[in-house]
């Protein structure tokens, strides 16, 4: 069982370029959405507020899956997005609920002394935003924004409802071919682990390498 | 939560459910389009051997697999596998992702309403299994009444044991393997399912076949969107000719028989 596990692992293994793509992905696409929905939430007029409130209650609300199901096949007859980018745009869409509260918390958490020395110095509104809170509210997110990362690394199994032979899916095919669910799920769990484990230590040095020395945040 | 924030949030449902209300009615698939790409995506769950799997190749492979790519060289047309959860092959067929679907599916009533099948192209047989040593005798499908029952979810014998034990604890799984894993740790006391999937499992040890039955006549055909009457009529007459040409039964007697 073993000999014909290790053969099938190269197969296994190829699964994590779909997984790993899609993650990133999605990331990026809940995070630039997510970052626009905390500014809009903490800086914006009211109406901009509201939908930036209204988006993130609705979105963390629906499954991923049903999103998934929405974009990819219900909504077929308006874009018809392929595989890849309809499981990148679901989650990414559902990251960003999750993102925009990360980073609504991580805004509200700059010193609000930051803005009035900023104004105080001459800056815009925008500006302040966009060069003194912006910078150290990344750093503050970083924490927080690891644990979604974490999150999106395993919801990107839920691609394989799609069609796409990700690092899960392709366990279930092996353990379905050699009648060994136990021994190749735990294999594929001890992959995922190194998965979210890599990206958080990666995230982690990058929480160490940006932090400013003499700041601390606001309590 | 203020007014202002609830209408909205009734707007977002609204748009929503008026944008699904626009599915399901996609063009179906006409045979010409097919011919005209030059090749059939077909859609299947291979996770369900020795009707649909993926081989030490990493090739799909089975029973249902080797049948459809006989048919594509017949209608001189190549075969794209899409691997597919069971229960979202339907739903990929009605909104186009794919032509066709072959994955050991029985053509029910329910699922005549919702997309066409083809001819039969195999007759199959159900069992149920129980733990080895279990001690549990099944001789007639009706004496699973008062026992726990497992079964893969949206299958025939789902359907079977639903309408006709309805008092009975039934566990749905989404893959036949993990309704397995709850016999043999006694989770449930029987698992009905195809026979030769069964003879399968039983051949890896562990579980038995207590009782050869049929559940309702097991008649495997593959789906295409409703209303592709070209592409059913061009898939029944290459399946006629595979039965009367004796290609199927080879391929039952190289996949199906001596587990």
């Amino acid at each position: 069982m073993w000999r014909e596990m290790l053969q099938a692992l190269p197969y296994i293994l190829g699964g994590i370029g779909y997984t790993l793509g899609v993650t990133v992905v999605a990331l990026t696409v809940g995070l630039v959405i997510g970052v626009l929905l905390a500014l809009l939430r903490v800086y914006g007029r009211r109406a901009a507020q509201n939908f930036a409130a209204v988006y993130v209650v609705v979105l963390r609300g629906f499954p991923s899956l049903i999103v998934l199901f929405i974009i990819y096949y219900m909504l077929a007859a308006l874009i018809d997005l392929p595989p890849f980018l309809a499981g990148c745009v679901a989650l990414g869409v559902c990251s960003s609920a999750y993102q925009a509260e990360i980073f609504r918390g991580a805004l509200q958490s700059v010193s609000p002394g930051q803005m009035m020395a900023a104004r105080a110095l001459g800056m815009s509104h925008r500006q302040a935003i966009i060069t003194v809170i912006l910078p150290q509210a990344f750093r503050n997110a970083i924490a927080g924004w690891s644990n979604e990362a974490a999150i999106v690394v395993k919801d990107s199994s839920l691609v394989y409802v799609v069609g796409l032979p990700e690092l899960l899916r392709r366990a279930q095919q092996v353990a379905a071919r050699l009648y060994a669910p136990f021994l190749i799920f735990t294999v594929t769990a001890v992959i995922y682990f190194l998965l979210t484990f890599a990206t958080n230590r990666l995230l982690g040095w990058l929480e160490r390498k940006t932090r400013i020395p003499q700041m601390v945040a606001a309590r | 939560m203020n007014r202002w924030k609830i209408g909205s949030l009734f707007l977002v449902l609204a748009l929503l459910l008026t944008a699904m209300a626009g599915c399901k009615s996609e063009p179906a698939n006409d045979w010409e389009r097919v011919q005209e790409a030059g090749k059939l995506v077909i859609g299947t769950s291979a996770d369900y051997p020795p009707f649909e799997f993926m081989n030490e190749n990493d090739e799909f492979d089975g029973f249902d697999v080797k049948l459809m790519e006989e048919i594509g060289r017949q209608l001189d047309l190549e075969i794209v596998w899409q691997d597919i959860g069971f229960d979202g092959l339907i739903g990929a067929l009605q909104t186009g992702k794919i032509d066709a679907v072959i994955a050991a599916m029985s053509a029910t009533p329910e699922r005549d309403e919702e997309v066409d099948f083809t001819q039969p192209y195999y007759i199959g047989k159900d069992a149920v299994l129980v733990a080895t040593g279990s001690g549990i005798v099944v001789n007639d499908k009706e004496d699973m009444a008062g026992k726990i029952i497992g079964v893969q979810t949206g299958t025939i014998q789902d359907d079977w044991a639903t309408e006709n034990l309805p008092g009975d604890e039934i566990h749905r799984y989404e893959r036949a393997e993990q309704a397995i894993l709850d016999l043999k740790s006694g989770r449930v006391d029987v698992v009905a399912l195809d026979y030769f999937v069964a003879s399968a499992f039983a051949g890896q040890g562990g579980v038995e076949i207590a009782l050869e039955t049929l559940f309702s006549s097991e008649h495997m055909s593959i789906a295409v969107p409703e209303g592709s009457a070209e592409l059913l009529a061009e898939f029944d007459r290459v399946i006629k000719d595979l039965q009367d040409s004796g290609f199927i039964e080879g391929l039952g007697e190289q996949y199906l028989a001596g587990e």
